[in-house]
């Protein structure tokens, strides 16, 4: 409805550009405690991702929370290949902005995630900061 | 950002990988927050120490670190770890967490930080008044910036130890004296009966402030480990980095149309019930955070001629007890354990079986049911020497 090549201008933090589903959170993602790092999957009792497995999702959410070492777990994840395939996050937020640094994950940020659903396939430039709905879902 | 001829170097990789990735985790840090340039520090402060709380993740951002040749290039201290010698075979842990534990420091070692092992390292190294810090762990961050006067942002653990490596951090939040000024007006209408009372404000403090610095009115007199305890359960109720007290202001007045809270009895009340059970406790723990060689001398007054029938551990760093022989032992007469490098809330205390907890910290009081899995009961340095010396109920 209107969505489908929608472009919204964020500000780019990794750069790289990737094309891939989108998985929408309205709530903040704690990477220590909140994600398995053996299985990449989203274990946080009553988290509206409980039970995702992240791996090579256009993971969107509002902003980290919790332990800063929760960045080290985004390279663990990266490492086993669990990883998101980019990050785009309505506020920067230091864990999650050096997790995508360390791992290498394109992140784009200050992006309204309204405009966003689950399963909308999406294309991440973290150069240009911009995020581009390629195919709504309905 | 403004880089200099040399950080640029740093940057494009011209001093090898483990210095490009600490200024790259700065250089993307200063440009998101605003930084203009980065800043020397005279040092950096690392958390995530502890195995329980850094976790296998952490062993392999280091591994990593190490074999791109990264190193600390100012001092460089860190924080509690998850058990001292003494610790590991109270807690029975299993040779998977020890040696997990003794890698992650030996990581930590060959990348040239400090083994101070404490949240207080300012009792070994006193940064001085007005210099630059990169120092993780929060306690330690509202100290420096409010008790010592020194500028330091609130750091998470990898950018702590970015700025180790580099030896710089960006320059923006607390490093700038226009964010230093008051932004809400804390009135204490109410005299603190004792520390967990004045804590408890403190962490009441902290979930109001949200970011703003909170300027204190009525509050008087207090001796350093009260300030040190204050700013720790401001940290822990939210996002607090830093307070300034009115009384040592000086002459600056509160600035006009501060917004203004009061903290009165019933804030306190509200607080002490959340955080709190009047349960029997199996354990009794002081030092969140690390305590002074103060809070030792108050121990070892208040349990002379005592004996200590409940465990009592007494948590500070290596160095506060080298400092202090007379004083540990002393307390150590009593039957309480004088315990370094570690503390209750980041060791492995649900392998003792223990369910309550007794300690002065609202911090600890904040952070153990959900690390642990215990329960706590809040009780001043004083209420938890009785509990210790007493049989108790059960």
């Amino acid at each position: 409805m209107g969505r489908e090549g929608l472009v919204l201008k964020g500000k780019g933090v990794v750069e790289g550009c990737v094309l891939g589903e989108a998985l929408v959170s309205t709530m903040p993602v704690s990477f220590l405690g909140g994600v398995d790092p053996e299985t990449g999957v989203v274990v946080e009792k009553g988290h509206d991702l409980e039970g995702e497995c992240l791996a090579d999702k256009i993971l969107c959410f509002p902003h980290g929370k919790g332990s800063t070492v929760g960045s080290y777990v985004l390279l663990a994840l990266k490492k086993k290949g669990l990883a998101p395939l980019a990050l785009v996050n309505e506020v920067a937020d230091p864990i999650v902005v050096v997790g995508a640094v360390i791992a290498d994950i394109p992140m784009v940020v200050g992006v309204d995630l309204e405009l966003l659903r689950t399963g909308d396939i999406l294309e991440v430039d973290g150069s240009e900061g911009l995020v581009r709905v390629m195919k709504a879902c309905s | 950002m403004f880089l200099t001829r040399e950080e640029e170097k740093a940057l494009d990789g011209e001093y090898g990988p483990g210095l490009q990735l600490a200024m790259r985790i700065l250089v993307k840090l200063g440009d998101l927050f605003g930084a203009e340039r980065l800043l020397p520090v005279r040092s950096a402060h690392v958390s995530g120490i502890s195995y329980k709380t850094a976790g296998d993740a952490a062993i392999g951002f280091l591994e990593g670190l190490c074999e791109m040749g990264a190193r600390a290039s100012v001092l460089a201290t860190t924080n509690p770890c998850g058990f001292d010698k003494r610790l590991s075979g109270l807690l029975e842990l299993p040779d998977q967490i020890v040696s997990a534990q003794e890698k992650l420091l030996a990581l930590y070692r060959r990348l040239g930080l400090k083994m101070t092992l404490t949240c207080v390292p300012y009792y070994q190294f006193r940064p001085e008044r007005g210099s630059h810090l990169a120092w993780a762990e929060s306690s330690a961050v509202v100290y420096a910036n409010s008790v010592i006067g020194a500028f330091t942002n609130r750091e998470g653990a990898p950018s702590a130890l970015a700025a180790a490596i580099a030896g710089r951090t960006p320059d923006y939040g607390l490093h700038r004296p226009e964010n230093r000024q008051p932004g809400l007006l804390v009135d204490f209408s109410f005299r603190p009966r004792d520390e967990v009372e004045l804590w408890a404000a403190g962490f009441y403090v902290g979930q109001v402030a949200k970011n703003a610095v909170p300027l204190l009115r009525g509050l008087r007199g207090l001796s350093d480990w009260e300030l040190k305890g204050l700013g720790a359960a401001m940290a822990s109720g939210g996002m607090t980095a830093m307070f300034t007290l009115e009384e040592l202001s000086g002459s600056r007045r509160a600035p006009e149309g501060l917004e203004k809270v009061e903290v009165g009895r019933e804030e306190v009340t509200s607080t002490l019930e959340k955080l709190s059970s009047a349960e029997e406790p199996d354990l009794i723990f002081l030092g969140c955070s690390h305590c002074s060689r103060e809070e030792l001398a108050l121990l070892a007054e208040h349990l002379r001629g005592r004996e200590v029938r409940r465990p009592f551990w007494i948590c500070t760093s290596r160095h506060v007890r080298a400092s202090c022989p007379e004083l540990v032992r002393a307390i150590e007469a009593s039957g309480a354990l004088v315990i370094v490098d570690t503390c209750v809330v980041v060791s492995w205390v649900e392998k003792l079986g223990v369910d309550v907890v007794a300690t002065n910290s609202p911090k600890a009081a904040y952070y153990l049911p959900g690390l642990s899995g215990v329960r706590v009961r809040l009780a001043s340095l004083k209420e938890c020497v009785e509990l210790a010396s007493s049989k108790g109920a059960g």
